[in-house]
């Protein structure tokens, strides 16, 4: 087995992307209307059969994020390949989804008309999840009986979410961390505190340092905690209280970055930033000074999840794969390659033994690299930073536009 | 010519207009009033849109968004007046001075356009880092204060536009100086008017229209622009662009984004408008 020298992963979601938008501008433009009924009509949310347990039907559209899952040198993923070898069903593996809002407006019309949108297996975040769970855009599914492995392999943490509870209708892809990353080059203290990140008069020192991101669930999530408020349960008042924080440190704030905020930070022009674990294990590779930590009010694990859309035309293919990537084995391999959480923390001891196999073969680059993977905690989180950290709420339709407003005047005062 | 045309010769010339006038219709003219039909319009993604004729949105959006509107006409003059005072002189040698260089120098002149707009942007990140190349050399050797830093400011940001924009400005001026027949000033100080008095009597007049070209062609685009705010600046230099970016792409809150878009428009055609009535007067006096 040899890994690749690897490329960084961007992880566009997290920015803003334009295309796609455009297609639901033009929606929007045309004075379109989704119908007022879509809530009552597709709602089936409490009711309904789970898909599946059923035959397969030998072809799977599976549209996922690009750089989410292992690539060979000739583009192809190993695990896409030894599933078709395994089942004979026929995957399309596409990496269509760059932004959760945008991806949503692609499909949202063939969800709304009651058609097959395409797509078997879609990825997209935790939040949006609870946003199509309620608009009745998912097919329901019986972990159970289908998907065994979760049920053996995933982290007891998965089991419990609060904008899917029992699992009813998506299963975990991968996860990361919204959390503190900071220059010890440029920082001469240890940073343990979003007091760190947001007292003004800790800051001071680093004015003009400090990044934020353009995310707003990310960065209103981590000024809640600040607050002592646990995301989730944030009231209008509570995110009122939190915007202050914000607008009260965004004089010192240098920017409110997309994806290029790992730039900044690892050239030199961000002491303290906010960060994604995934992003920081990568610049690990090239600068092993940079570190991540999970503050002690807590930090966000975002999660982003496979799902069925309603209508989907192989639910039993879909059922099928998400068994397969449960697998120990096949969560190491896509662990191995995108640096992220992986749900299943068995994982771990087989990237350690491929990283002994590695070794055994000579090659003590490709070892020493998965080792640190293994070794890594933001790729395997241990349990108690694992208790420390929290999800997006899950926003109404109103609160959305609530939270959007408030947030742009941090941004763009 | 067929037959029936020729019976008709007066339908000519709006053939030929036919092309650019279907082009404006399609992209222009639809666009125009789709964004004012949006802007009128009340409702979200998910529950669809419904043209309430909401005007009251327009008072609304200004209020909220004054102080980036008024930066962005700020920053724009701001460009356009730098990009002037460079440009002039630029265009004025290269006109009168380029002599068999002329043509060089104009190629030089319009070589960044070989490069995409955003990667030139990007580039001056790199060149005006905390750290990098220009500012951490002068740290280095004590002439800066560590603390020291371009970017995040607003002479990053109204530089970088006036970069970007100073082709457009040195083009037509370029254009119009080119024009002018050097007898003419040869004549002025025939007439004992200094090399100076001449430049003010005889070619500054006589460039005037250039002068107007470029300054339209720098100031709106300038106005508009939101990529120099978003790679060079922080939220201290948040220009309506990047408003109305964000308004669009991220909040998705259409009506607002559009509203602001035809409040920027109606912002600059008013700018404009004095501007023509300024530059007359100038005129007639000269």
């Amino acid at each position: 087995m040899r890994i690749m020298k690897m490329e960084r992963r961007a992880r566009p979601a997290r920015a803003m992307a334009a295309v796609g938008v455009t297609m639901a501008l033009v929606l929007g433009a045309c004075g379109i209307e989704p119908g007022g009924s879509n809530g009552e009509t597709a709602g089936a949310s409490g009711g309904g059969e789970p898909v599946g347990g059923g035959e397969t039907a030998g072809v799977l559209n599976f549209t996922n994020w690009p750089l989410y899952i292992d690539q060979d040198d000739d583009g192809n993923s190993p695990t896409i390949q030894q599933f078709e070898d395994e089942t004979g069903i026929d995957v399309t593996y596409s990496e269509a989804i760059q932004d959760n809002s945008s991806f949503f407006g692609t499909i949202q019309p063939q969800l709304q008309a009651g058609q097959d949108t395409g797509h078997d297996i879609i990825v997209v975040t935790d939040w949006m999840i609870g946003n199509m769970i309620e608009l009745g855009y998912l097919e329901q599914i019986d972990v159970e009986r289908d998907i065994p492995n979760f049920m053996e392999h995933a982290a007891d943490k998965y089991k419990d979410r609060s904008y899917d509870p029992d699992n009813l209708y998506s299963v975990p892809w991968q996860s990361g961390i919204t959390g503190i990353g900071y220059n010890p080059a440029l920082v001469d203290e240890e940073i343990t505190s979003l007091a760190q990140l947001f007292d003004p008069e800790f800051i001071e020192k680093y004015c003009g340092q400090i990044g934020m991101f353009s995310e707003m669930r990310d960065v209103i999530s981590l000024a809640l905690l600040y607050n002592g408020v646990i995301p989730e349960e944030a009231t209008i008042e509570d995110v009122e209280a939190a915007q202050e924080i914000l607008l009260e440190q965004a004089e010192c704030v240098r920017g409110y970055y997309g994806n290029e905020y790992a730039d900044d930070f690892a050239n030199g022009s961000l002491a303290i930033t906010m960060a994604w674990s995934g992003d920081v294990f990568q610049l690990q590779l090239d600068n092993p000074d940079l570190q991540f930590v999970v503050p002690d009010e807590g930090a966000i694990l975002w999660t982003d999840n496979m799902a069925i859309p309603k209508g989907a035309e192989h639910p039993n293919d879909a059922l099928a794969m998400m068994d397969y990537v449960y697998r120990p084995e096949v969560a190491a391999q896509v662990a191995e390659w995108v640096n992220y959480i992986t749900p299943v923390p068995g994982a771990q001891e087989i990237v350690i033994q491929h990283a002994d196999e590695a070794e055994a073969d000579g090659d003590t680059e490709t070892a020493e690299y998965l080792r640190a993977v293994a070794e890594s905690p933001l790729v395997f989180p241990t349990d108690e930073m694992l208790s420390r950290l929290y999800s997006y709420k899950v926003l109404s339709e109103e609160e959305e536009r609530q939270w959007a407003e408030l947030f742009q005047e941090v941004t763009q005062g | 010519m067929p037959g029936w045309l020729r019976h008709h010769k007066g339908v000519v010339p709006y053939l030929f207009l036919l092309p650019g006038g279907l082009w404006l219709i399609v992209f222009f003219v639809v666009p125009l009033l789709t964004t004012a039909s949006v802007a009128l319009q009340e409702g979200s993604l998910a529950s669809g849109y419904r043209l309430t004729f909401n005007f009251g949105i327009f008072p609304e959006a200004i209020g909220r968004w004054d102080t980036q509107l008024l930066r962005s006409l700020q920053y724009g003059l701001i460009v356009t007046v730098l990009a002037m005072l460079i440009g002039y002189p630029m265009a004025y040698t290269i006109a009168f001075r380029g002599g068999r260089y002329k043509n060089i120098l104009l190629l030089l002149v319009i070589l960044p356009f070989f490069t995409s707009f955003i990667i030139r942007t990007i580039s001056w990140k790199f060149i005006l880092a905390d750290q990098g190349f220009l500012l951490g050399t002068l740290k280095e050797i004590g002439l800066l204060d560590q603390g020291f830093r371009l970017l995040a400011t607003p002479v990053a940001v109204i530089s970088g536009i006036t970069y970007n924009f100073l082709p457009f400005v040195v083009l037509p001026l370029y254009v119009a100086l080119e024009r002018i027949d050097p007898r003419l000033i040869e004549a002025a100080t025939d007439l004992y008017a200094s090399r100076f008095q001449a430049f003010l009597r005889v070619t500054l007049p006589l460039s005037i229209s250039g002068v107007f070209a470029a300054s339209l062609l720098s100031f709106i685009p300038a106005v508009g622009d939101y990529l120099n705010a978003e790679l060079l600046g922080s939220r201290n230099e948040t220009m309506i662009g990047n408003v109305i970016q964000r308004l669009f792409l991220v909040n998705r809150d259409y009506p607002e984004a559009a509203a602001l878009s035809l409040i920027l428009m109606v912002g600059i055609l008013v700018s404009i408008f004095f501007y023509i009535r300024l530059l007359r007067g100038q005129e007639l006096t000269v």
